[in-house]
């Protein structure tokens, strides 16, 4: 008798996605689907718009990652405008790009996952969470708070604000940095690389007591995609498109993202709102690629800067090919702080920063345009048409947790599968199967980016309808 | 290190919710203490907990649903890791309690509790001053009795720092 089980919501601030595992008649884990139940509908809600809007509204896609889309949103008008942004503003809109990915992945690793590393994942939820990394790893947890603090505020220093900032416009950025605020950034650059460099050292250690997850998380051969810079560096905010294989392979190398629609494919499913984009010469679904922290250091023949450099040596030496594990996305994600950071540094320290002239201005010049970079989830593509007036007519993204869509309903299978093996449910099993999703650290409009308990049910359900089990979490007070 | 840390939470774009902003913006040119520190946020955030950890009173400033419009009222906050702003007709609108804890947004108490759990201090005094609003529809407008609320709040926050700063206490 076929059953079904169903976790609703995977989130505990909107609902907005959850999973149904699909049992078979000898009660294995036959079909797993990863649901996404909003729709955002930020492609028609621009239409008829400014281009020139265009920046600030797609911002308000997330309050995580606004600075993404500011930025790919940006780069499209500059497409428009045909034009490039003065030397001092693309650096800091580099530098920009980079803080988002430190705050990002400090959020993501530190408050989402590594209650899942430090308590346990088996453990009582009332003690897996912030709180119990706060006693069990004061220091961890306190760098956690730091990282992201960090990034948050250089975003602030740059662009005013930390969330949802105005200050990237097309044709560069609306004010320079002042050297004495330069100077404020640059002096907590040791310490916070310090962090980072102290939290790799414990994750490195940490992750060998995840032996079956590593092999169990998303762990399957796929293509990798992103930016890459001409000297083989990722592409935080430039370069062309790689993808490689599961062996490290180069299956295609600089491709213009601006023809984005030659390569990529977009599926759609009758389960979810989120589309499945796939490799157009493999097919779909063939054409699985992953993006994201672990796409970017498999793709790339070197890290372009020193400590983070080592990092990389490390991590590549983990397999032969390319690390396949979807585990160590939280291994990745680490070493890109530690190489934002880093980098960072650099910009700081190279003088065309403070230069005053931060913008270019110009007429409308093309009636299409297509900004890329890479947000800290991975490739993110604008894509624009505008009408002779410069009104917005037609809008296209391609989301950069969309890009892992079909690997994380994948890997949610191979977890599911491996993990429930009968009529009882487990909260162990469940926090496995939300932990899948959480390595990928999807935005579905940050609805996914909760930590401590998610109030998650499971739903056991017989063909004829019957609730076989159920297993809820409650919400909680973690000292209740 | 501040001495004091005022906080205000709202999104300008969601009408009255905005309120609390327009608190800070008006005490900024109506209070100059170098030992104040004013700080307009769209969410409390966990980073949070480490300027208030370091601060000896904290003010948060919030919109309220509720009734009437424009209905100020000042509580005095204790940390709490699960207490929640509900009282009999005043619930902040940027809060939620720990069973909603998110990444986006928790409650002063919750920061107040994380500041004391992560930094081994808190301050000596915190208060939450809420001002009820009547439309949180998307605009950048506040309502005529939410308005007419932010010099009566100012005031408010303004004698809690003068008592802050009162010698001896």
């Amino acid at each position: 008798m076929s059953k079904t089980i169903t976790i609703d919501p995977v989130t505990r601030i909107e609902g907005h996605a959850k999973i149904t595992l699909q049992l078979d008649d000898e009660g294995e884990v036959a079909e797993a689907y990863f649901h996404v139940t909003q729709f955002r509908g930020f492609e028609r809600i621009c239409v008829g718009r400014p281009f020139y809007e265009m920046p600030y509204l797609m911002e308000r896609i997330c309050g995580i990652c606004p600075v993404s889309h500011l930025l790919a949103s940006a780069k499209a008008c500059d497409a428009l405008l045909a034009m490039k942004v003065p030397p001092s503003a693309g650096k800091l809109r580099r530098m920009l790009n980079l803080a988002q990915l430190i705050q990002s992945h400090a959020l993501s690793f530190f408050y989402l996952s590594s209650p899942d590393f430090l308590i346990g994942m088996d453990a009582d939820p009332k003690e897996r969470n912030l709180f119990g990394v706060m006693r069990k790893h004061p220091e961890l947890g306190r760098g956690g708070i730091r990282l992201r603090q960090f990034g948050q505020q250089v975003i602030e220093t740059l662009a005013g604000k930390r969330i949802h900032p105005g200050w990237v416009v097309p044709g560069g950025v609306n004010e320079s940095l002042s050297i004495d605020k330069r100077d404020k950034l640059l002096a907590q650059i040791p310490e916070v690389i310090a962090i980072a460099q102290k939290a790799l050292a414990w994750f490195k250690i940490e992750f060998e007591n995840f032996r079956e997850e590593i092999r169990t998380f998303a762990n399957f051969p796929s293509l990798f995609m992103g930016l890459v810079t001409p000297d083989e560096r990722a592409g935080y905010y430039e370069g062309k498109l790689r993808f490689t294989d599961s062996h490290g392979n180069i299956v295609a190398d600089k491709l213009e993202p601006a023809n984005y629609a030659e390569y990529l494919g977009e599926a759609v499913e009758p389960f979810t709102f989120m589309k499945f984009p796939y490799y157009k010469p493999l097919g779909y679904p063939d054409g699985i690629y992953r993006v994201g922290p672990l796409a970017r250091l498999n793709l790339v023949e070197n890290c372009g800067t020193p400590l983070a450099q080592q990092e990389w040596v490390e991590f590549r030496a983990l397999e032969r090919g390319a690390v396949l594990s979807s585990f160590h996305y939280h291994y990745a994600r680490l070493i890109e702080i530690l190489f934002a950071l880093e980098h960072m540094e650099q910009y700081l320290l190279d003088p065309i920063i403070t230069k005053s002239h931060a913008r270019y201005s110009a007429s409308l010049n093309n009636l299409e345009g297509i900004g890329c970079c890479e947000a800290p989830r991975g490739t993110l593509i604008h894509h624009y048409r505008v009408d002779e007036q410069g009104l917005i007519t037609w809008a296209n993204l391609v989301i950069a947790t969309g890009h892992n869509n079909l690997a994380m309903n994948r890997g949610i299978l191979q977890v599911a599968r491996h993990f429930v093996r009968s009529e009882k449910l487990t909260e162990g099993m469940l926090n496995r199967v939300e932990a899948v999703i959480r390595a990928f650290d999807p935005c579905l409009s940050c609805s996914t980016h909760a930590y401590g308990q998610m109030p998650l049910q499971i739903r056991l359900i017989s063909a004829d309808g019957k609730v076989l089990d159920e297993i809820c979490r409650e919400s909680f007070s973690p000292e209740a | 290190m501040s001495k004091a840390l005022v906080l205000a939470c709202g999104n300008s774009l969601r009408g009255d919710d905005g309120v609390a902003l327009e608190v800070v913006n008006y005490l900024r040119k109506d209070y100059c203490d170098p030992a104040a520190e004013f700080r307009c946020q769209q969410q409390w955030t966990p980073e949070l907990a480490e300027p208030i950890s370091q601060s000896q009173v904290v003010i948060f400033v919030d919109a309220a649903v509720g009734a009437p419009p424009g209905l100020i009222a000042c509580r005095q906050l204790q940390p709490s890791p699960g207490a929640t702003l509900t009282s009999t007709h005043h619930t902040s609108i940027h809060h939620t309690s720990m069973h909603q804890t998110s990444t986006h947004h928790t409650s002063p108490e919750f920061l107040l509790h994380l500041a004391e759990e992560v930094y081994g201090k808190r301050p000596a005094r915190a208060h939450c001053v809420t001002i009820t609003g009547e439309s949180f529809e998307l605009q950048e407008t506040l309502s005529d009795a939410v308005r007419d609320a932010i010099p009566r709040s100012a005031e408010q926050i303004k004698a809690l720092l003068f008592e802050f700063a009162m010698p001896g206490d």
